[in-house]
């Protein structure tokens, strides 16, 4: 199979988009790195106080008339931007393989997922309805009306480029409020894209924002008086202690979506080869860096028989996987985003081996396909005999490990699950109805899985989170979007 | 060489249909009696890579086991690119069996895929009994061509 063609070509500089227009950045320029080739394929500036300054101001500025938008017409732009990133679906999907790594089948899932939310919220004029009740009181009528709130900040992680943006932003704007977004500066491309398309389909100059840079764009965010709120999707150390608190600290609304360690619950009753599928996806997809990635496969029952086929398959299966640039159709496997991050996944196999869990499956010198350089590949690993309260099967390692532990029953195995301190995505893979509405029901995890390996809900559901995965009230996608975006403005009359 | 990801099926059958589009068109060159219908043949090859195109692109998210979905040989459903003869029993022929290998494809592929691919194995079968009945036509054509020549 060929590698796919790539659209990123020449070294382009990313700008910051404020105000409708592409604004060359103040601040440092630094490279954005195609993990797979290790070549440059952009540059980007990290922007000063001064440039996301001036992009609130954009947002404050664009906010008022924004808001006086009928919704049916705010609508109707959305229709168009949904348009014209189906019309852009591959070359969006190429991109976030050149900037991030993941496989074409990936990016194209990504793709998909994140047109999914502005296609919900392109239901905007029924969605942000309010309601009514009449004679509250005698001669007295109650309404609320869900009002827009002003800017708000959207920071995105590495992980999914493209996507996670979108979690937030369709609904912001769409409930008549304007936004500044930050994805993350390794990975700008895919963002500078849909703000050419968000420009394309008609917001009004200040309601669609981006500004490219690291800490300084998220302080200045934090700090802001004229940021009503941020969305945040991270590590739990910076969603916990930086983002929520500071959010708190300043009044801010806050969505804090953060890191995960999810359990794969394996039954003896399970569709085994369905369940092998789906957990090369979970833990190996997106090369495991991914806040619904499995993290650790608990096999319940003390059937050795079924122990053992049950793991020589998912060696072999995991063994066979193909790793290369994610633009080749054979590949299934990307590299980690860059060099720092698989130096950590590589920290943790050697604690791994270390703590004296068995190395079944060693994926630190993985077979590339196509000889790229391995600065950033790693093969998929699998660890027997793991502990739950090590540090490999405690921490999130956020890459292709599989950590293997085994529970005597059900019971045990979602105590193990509770016992961690993240509840983001756990599943169970069973054909007992019994067993998994056990699981739902004692499972401390925002997102749950039945025979789901990535728990992720479609754009009509919130995307949960519970304990350390999730620092907030009312989450990203849906309707909770529309609340987190809207204040209820709630109007009690009565005529004389 | 193996498939394994829904992209690279999508473009082998991208590659199988592209090639049998054409070997219709050349045929519909060549035999004008039936060029009506060879040319519905290689419209009806390039309606289905767009319907599956379609499918695919509208279904694909990463919870779903994209890069798994498949383990196929690609090589026993090749074909090679074909173009008309002079020879109409010969085309025939030919057709039939690039047919068989693109119908099987479509068939194997749809259920390795069932429960991975969403909505993809469900159009793959609905090609795949149209391919049947594009084969009956064709060796309805076979059959009068024979009756003909006795």
């Amino acid at each position: 199979m060929a590698v796919l063609e790539e659209p990123i070509n020449g070294i382009p500089l990313v700008k910051n988009f404020v105000n409708g227009e592409w604004v060359e950045p103040q601040g440092q320029i630094v490279d954005v790195t195609n993990p797979a080739t290790n070549q440059v394929i952009a540059k980007v500036g990290v922007a000063t106080r001064e440039e996301i300054d001036a992009a609130v101001e954009a947002a404050k500025t664009a906010f008022p008339e924004w808001r006086r938008t009928p919704p049916l017409a705010r609508s109707r732009i959305l229709f168009r931007l949904k348009e014209l990133l189906e019309e852009s679906f591959e070359e969006l999907s190429r991109i976030q393989t050149q900037e991030h790594g993941k496989c074409i089948d990936e990016s194209r899932g990504e793709t998909r997922r994140g047109i999914e939310n502005v296609e919900v919220a392109c239901g905007i004029p029924t969605l942000q309805q309010g309601y009514y009740s009449e004679d509250v009181a005698t001669g007295i009528d109650e309404w609320v009306i869900p009002t827009p709130l002003g800017v708000f900040g959207i920071i995105g992680p590495y992980n999914f480029p493209f996507m996670i943006p979108l979690w937030s932003a369709p609904y912001a704007v769409a409930t008549g409020n304007t936004v500044v977004i930050k994805p993350s500066s390794e990975v700008p491309l895919s963002q500078m894209r849909l703000a050419e398309l968000a420009d394309e389909a008609g917001f009004p100059p200040g309601v669609w924002n981006v500004v490219n840079g690291g800490r300084t764009v998220v302080n200045g965010m934090l700090e802001h008086p004229d940021i009503a709120g941020i969305t945040f999707v991270g590590s739990t150390p910076t969603g916990r202690d930086v983002i929520y608190r500071k959010c708190g600290e300043t009044g801010k609304r806050v969505i804090a979506q953060c890191g995960a360690k999810n359990f794969m619950v394996v039954m003896p009753d399970c569709n085994v080869p369905r369940t092998i599928a789906a957990l090369l996806t979970s833990f190996f997809g997106n090369t495991g860096q991914r806040c619904l990635a499995g993290a650790n496969l608990v096999i319940v029952g003390d059937d050795k028989a079924f122990y053992k086929r049950f793991m020589d398959d998912m060696a072999a299966a995991a063994g066979a996987i193909k790793i290369g640039y994610g633009l080749d159709e054979s590949v299934q496997m990307g590299p980690l985003r860059d060099t720092e991050k698989k130096q950590n996944v590589l920290k943790y196999i050697d604690i791994g081996v270390k703590e004296g869990a068995k190395l079944r499956l060693d994926g630190r010198i993985p077979k590339v396909i196509a000889g790229y350089p391995d600065t950033c590949f790693l093969g998929p690993t699998i660890f027997e005999n793991a502990d739950p309260g090590s540090v490999i099967g405690r921490e999130e390692i956020f890459g292709p490990v599989m950590s293997v532990m085994r529970a005597k029953n059900l019971g045990e195995a979602i105590t193990m699950c509770n016992d961690n301190p993240y509840g983001n995505g756990h599943a169970i893979f069973t054909s007992d109805g019994g067993s998994a509405r056990e699981f739902q029901y004692n499972i401390a995890s925002g997102n749950v899985g039945i025979n789901i390996g990535v728990t992720a809900p479609v754009a009509l559901f919130p995307f949960s989170g519970a304990k350390d995965s999730f620092f907030g009230v009312l989450h990203t996608q849906g309707q909770e979007a529309i609340r987190f975006f809207t204040e209820s403005k709630v109007v009690i009359q009565r005529w004389f | 060489m193996r498939l394994n990801t829904a992209s690279e099926a999508i473009s082998f059958l991208r590659e199988l249909e592209t090639k049998a589009a054409t070997f219709y068109e050349s045929m519909g060159k060549a035999h004008s009696s039936e060029e009506a219908l060879f040319s519905d043949f290689a419209k009806e090859s390039k309606k289905n890579i767009a319907n599956i195109e379609r499918t695919y692109f509208g279904v694909i998210t990463d919870a779903l086991e994209g890069c798994f979905a498949f383990d196929i040989d690609r090589s026993k459903y090749e074909i090679h690119d074909m173009a008309a003869t002079a020879r109409y029993a010969d085309d025939l022929a030919a057709a039939l069996e690039m047919e068989e290998r693109i119908r099987r494809f479509y068939v194997d592929a749809a259920a390795q895929s069932k429960g991975l691919m969403a909505d993809v194995p469900r159009v793959m079968e609905r090609i795949a009994r149209a391919r049947g009945e594009r084969q009956e036509r064709l060796r309805s054509l076979m059959d009068a061509l024979k009756k003909a020549r006795t």
